[in-house]
């Protein structure tokens, strides 16, 4: 007779292969995934799809053209990036950009962090199934890119930042769009939350799920609201301050348990303290020049407006067009906070008019280095959730 | 950056005292502060670092090279220590000549050694002694050279001869 155990269907270990061309992947990563029917045993990422070799670019480049290299890595905080590495350079020259500028810098990079967020949101809700939330969001993030289009005249790859300043004075429109921005965004906010915080779909779909421990989280470098959501209070903005974060009053929200819930709180935080640093930054923008060429005239630009009316103006202007600028020997590192962590930037120079060695600190790309340790011993269903948690941009893993 | 110079400067004489066998140089500009090492001593380096109850270095930031072809010593790695804890940062350098080139790998003691060491190999050619898995990780597996070796061009195009015919779905067009 038949016993029991015959009954039963053989299983096997397999292998499935998520991507690299997968719209849960957001963008070209590829997921190389070994299942115990439907649980994950191990899941390894392979990466280097959209590999460009930006780094060895940047080192046939003078250092303003390599600016516009970078905000191609992380392309949905360009601003962000643009900050990194012309704050790297002005610490190879030794340069220090007036208030001004620096006080645009930061309303810049917050409203990147916000538009950036809300595309992680957007991308995040729809892998789990929430539609609506992706419309929502990208509503906002046209309001965003509006206003960074009216001061840099670019969406999502502005290059608006020069050595010592910025590259031209603010537009008038930008203060009034702005503020009317932070009049309306806290409802909005409120709008993404009603729909998912308490939601229990949402709730059963990431609490307790994707859980890196606050020391596994630090032992993987990870940065950023996935190291904020295991517990870890580091954020660069107060760790180090740079670009007089330190004028500003804002909170650096965490987690607890470090699940893909307690990141999803985390970065819904961060953007209404990004709007805080925002409202306190545009009141307070002070009046005078924008570029710092009166103090360092060997390294900054001049103006636009001095370089058409005085001859040493246009003789400099000309000057930095044809051999750029020549910062001295040496080596520097500046990291600052970007939205997906820290983001690093080591620049080697040997005095000539191009970096001898760019070396960036992909925050993405360590955050996903971590991803086999998060998902282990989870679904499949769920493995797609811990990977929009972590929120990675391929065009900044692959560089 | 470092918003308190004295806190690093106190990390510095710290490491000194404790490693001076292996320090060669050891310097602090602009806030940063670097220290060369001899690259055998990279791993017990590494543990002290981490394991000190004085300095905690518990973050491997970062782990890149930068090559020097007029330099004897042709690669230098550099390793970025940050710890959470006290706020300090150390740039650990350990330079090699261009035909010594293995590292001690750094994975048992930080988990993203393990990715970082992997694309110095892919970009530079240094092998890592007891990584768990070296193998390139921007480039493709069978990518010829190192690109961000000084002399490796900018734009290297495979050579038309070295394109393979046989590699799976490649098809003649007048087989068509």
């Amino acid at each position: 007779m038949f016993e029991y155990k015959d009954f039963l269907i053989e299983t096997d270990k397999f292998a499935l292969n998520i991507g690299p061309s997968h719209p849960a992947t957001h963008g070209v990563l590829r997921v190389l995934v070994q299942l115990d029917g439907e649980t994950v045993i191990n899941a390894e990422p392979i990466i280097g799809y959209l590999h460009t070799g930006m780094e060895k670019f940047a080192e046939f480049r003078t250092y303003h053209q390599a600016e516009t290299i970078t905000d191609r890595m992380d392309y949905v905080s360009g601003a962000s990036n643009n900050l990194g590495y012309i704050l790297a350079v002005e610490k190879l020259c030794g340069v220090k950009a007036p208030k001004r500028a620096e006080y645009v810098r930061v309303i810049l990079a917050e409203f990147t962090r916000i538009s950036s967020h809300l595309v992680w949101l957007a991308t995040h809700a729809v892998d789990l199934g929430a539609l609506t939330e992706f419309l929502y969001c990208f509503r906002e993030r046209e309001l965003i890119l509006d206003i960074i289009e009216t001061v840099t005249g670019a969406r999502m790859t502005p290059s608006f930042y020069r050595v010592g300043g910025l590259a031209m004075d603010v537009h008038k429109d930008f203060f009034d769009k702005t503020r009317s921005f932070i009049k309306i965004f806290p409802d909005k906010i409120a709008e993404y939350e009603a729909l998912l915080t308490k939601n229990k779909i949402w709730l059963e779909r990431t609490k307790n799920l994707g859980i890196i421990s606050a020391e596994d989280a630090i032992n993987f470098a990870l940065t950023g609201p996935s190291l904020r959501g295991s517990g870890i209070k580091y954020d660069v903005r107060k760790a180090n301050p740079y670009s007089r974060y330190e004028d500003f009053d804002f909170e650096i929200p965490t987690g607890e348990t470090g699940d893909v819930y307690d990141r999803y709180l985390v970065r819904m935080e961060e953007m209404r303290q990004s709007l805080k640093i925002i409202s306190q930054a545009i009141e307070n923008v002070p009046e005078g020049e924008y570029l710092s060429y009166d103090e360092y005239p060997e390294y900054v630009i001049p103006p636009k407006k001095r370089a058409l009316t005085t001859m040493e103006g246009m003789i400099s202007l000309f000057k930095y067009g044809m051999e750029g600028i020549k910062p001295p020997k040496g080596e520097v590192y500046v990291s600052i906070e970007n939205p997906r962590g820290e983001l690093g930037f080591y620049m080697v120079s040997d005095g000539s008019a191009f970096p001898y060695r760019m070396r960036v600190r992909p925050p993405s790309f360590c955050n996903i280095s971590a991803l086999n340790k998060m998902a282990k011993g989870y679904l499949v269903a769920d493995l797609i959730a811990i990977m929009g948690s972590v929120d990675i941009l391929l065009g900044e893993v692959d560089r | 950056m470092n918003s308190d110079n004295m806190d690093v400067m106190f990390a510095l004489t710290v490491i000194k005292e404790s490693m001076s066998k292996s320090i060669i140089v050891s310097d602090a500009i602009n806030g940063d502060v670097h220290i060369q090492i001899k690259k055998e001593d990279l791993l017990e380096f590494a543990v002290f670092l981490k394991t000190d109850s004085r300095l905690e270095f518990d973050m491997l930031s970062d782990l890149f090279a930068v090559d020097y072809p007029k330099k004897t010593e042709r690669i230098e790695v550099i390793y970025n220590f940050y710890s959470i804890k006290n706020n300090f940062r150390v740039f650990i350098k350990a330079a090699s000549k261009a035909d010594e080139t293995e590292y001690p790998s750094l994975t048992s003691v930080y988990n993203s050694a393990d990715w970082f060491e992997r694309e110095v190999y892919d970009m530079f050619g240094l092998k890592f002694k007891n990584h768990p898995d070296l193998k390139r990780i921007l480039n493709p597996d069978d990518w010829d050279g190192h690109p961000l070796l000084k002399d490796y061009p900018l734009r290297k195009r495979p050579e038309p001869e070295e394109i393979k015919m046989d590699a799976p779905g490649y098809i003649e067009l007048e087989k068509i």
